[in-house]
């Protein structure tokens, strides 16, 4: 009985400790563990795939520092699979904060492709095969606007250019000639693109939102308004062992690593809630 | 074990832990923290709406183009500031009138269209419903469930009516799958937040301390 008033009492800061020591061990010393990937990023994956060479795939990166760990690693993924099937990409983001990672993660993608490219054809190319739109606001201006015209909307790119000097623009002129479109976010984006885009112009919408989001965005996959989707580090990692498994990119899987770490948390987490319902009903039989 | 050199991963680093020293209790390593955090992102998103948003869409036509319809949302923006005059603070509505009119015209037909209709139509037990589980004949039972589990849960926020008879034999299962609700939400938030620190300790035993690859 001591024991469980002990436990009822623990001070939060070892539970916090408990939960590093936890999370961190299997960081350094790694373990391998299998992913099973579940029919909605399955779906999504397919959905990228299909999308026509003639057509276009934009991504969407609404993700900010706070939710990059689970969402990043979904648009290396999904960029690298885009590249690799040579499908044209549009980039953009509807709020300001998120364009240095939209960036970051452009940067570092475009790096692994060129540094193993032979020829020009090879490379992957601004202009020719993506183009970084940037950010115009508010968002539901470019969402309503690209289905009349993408470049009246986005008049310049990220960078500066005139969008419509750029090849791959003249022929990606509205939602007509895009596929798919996925939204990564931790917040509302996801729904805008259903709401806004495809029920005005028809536009197919697949999404990578967090984990927090999870049960929300569920019902959009379930009626078919998302094409696919990826929920948190899970799904990202899901994504991982798809493009791995049937592109054979192999590159590093940072939500694969995290797999371990976050399974044995969550046990943890499971066996503190277990004791902190056994005392609390101990205590309360006491009374 | 190879520490980075690079000041900007240094800066981050500190940051961080500044920020975790939160767990350990309130201090002054992550009050800095977190002002410089609050700082820094608002200066960027201003000087960002600044150089590419009011500069390029509204300066650049207005004064050196000189086109001079430009003038209308220009005034129309203007009138936001009035509300620090108290005598003409009630200009302030008609910006206001106009952003809300605008979003409510073009939200709410969406709003009810994908939201709405298009959730209702789910939970219509079809065999197009059935084989978006991707469960086989699996399907048919989720349909069910899921139909059952719709009604339950509105009958449980009728409140016109006492929750006796069938209405509280619904209302109570309606609970049932409230609960289910929470604790499928509970459970995806724990992998939110672990994820997070997962993120965080990749780099700082990562890109800082280069612990871990």
């Amino acid at each position: 009985m001591k024991i469980i008033d002990k436990l009822a009492k623990i001070d939060r800061r070892i539970i916090y400790l408990i939960l590093a020591v936890v999370v961190i061990l299997p960081m350094i010393f790694p373990s391998v563990l299998r992913v099973r990937v579940m029919p909605p990023v399955e779906k999504l994956f397919h959905a990228v795939d299909n999308v026509p060479k003639e057509k276009a795939l934009i991504i969407d990166f609404d993700y900010a520092p706070q939710t990059a760990p689970e969402l990043e690693p979904m648009g290396f993924a999904l960029l690298r699979h885009a590249f690799r099937k040579r499908t044209k990409v549009l980039i953009l983001s509807l709020y300001v904060q998120m364009l240095g990672l939209a960036q970051n993660a452009l940067t570092e993608v475009i790096e692994e492709f060129n540094s193993v490219a032979e020829t020009n054809t090879d490379s992957i190319i601004y202009g020719r095969d993506y183009v970084f739109l940037g950010w115009v606001p508010p968002p539901i201006i470019p969402i309503l606007g690209m289905g009349e015209s993408i470049t009246n909307v986005y008049q310049v790119d990220y960078y500066g250019n005139r969008t419509d000097t750029l090849p791959l623009m003249k022929e990606i002129k509205n939602y007509n000639n895009v596929g798919l479109l996925v939204s990564l976010s931790g917040s509302d984006p996801p729904e805008w693109w259903i709401a806004y885009a495809q029920n005005r112009f028809g536009l197919q919408v697949g999404a990578g939102v967090t984990a927090v989001s999870a049960s929300k965005y569920f019902s959009y996959y379930q009626t078919g308004q998302f094409s696919g989707l990826m929920v948190g580090m899970k799904g990202a990692a899901e994504y991982e062992e798809m493009i791995e498994k049937e592109l054979a990119i192999k590159s590093r899987r940072i939500a694969s690593e995290a797999l371990p770490p976050l399974t044995y948390a969550h046990l943890v987490i499971m066996v503190f809630i277990v004791i902190g319902n056994i005392s609390f009903l101990m205590q309360r039989r006491k009374k | 074990m190879s520490l980075s050199v690079d000041p900007w991963i240094w800066i981050g680093a500190l940051f961080s832990l500044a920020i975790f020293s939160f767990l350990y209790k309130d201090n002054p390593f992550y009050r800095v923290a977190e002002h410089v955090f609050v700082g820094a992102a608002n200066g960027y998103a201003v000087t960002f709406y600044w150089h590419n948003v009011l500069v390029p869409a509204l300066f650049n036509p207005l004064f050196r183009q000189g086109q001079l319809l430009f003038i209308i949302p220009f005034v129309i923006g203007i009138l936001y500031f009035t509300r620090f005059i108290p005598k003409i603070g009630w200009l302030l509505r008609i910006p206001i009138g106009i952003y809300i009119g605008y979003y409510v015209g073009a939200s709410i037909p969406a709003y009810i269209q994908a939201f709405i209709i298009k959730q209702v139509q789910g939970t219509i037990l079809t065999p197009q419903n059935f084989a978006s589980w991707s469960a086989g004949s699996w399907g048919i039972l989720w349909s069910v469930i899921l139909f059952a589990g719709v009604l339950c849960t509105l009958s449980y926020f009728y409140f016109s009516k006492e929750h006796k008879g069938v209405l509280g034999a619904t209302s109570r299962i309606g609970t049932i799958f409230i609960m289910i609700g929470f604790g499928a939400a509970f459970g995806y938030t724990v992998m939110a937040r672990v994820s997070l620190l997962i993120g965080r300790l990749q780099f700082l035993l990562g890109d800082w301390l280069g612990i871990i690859r």
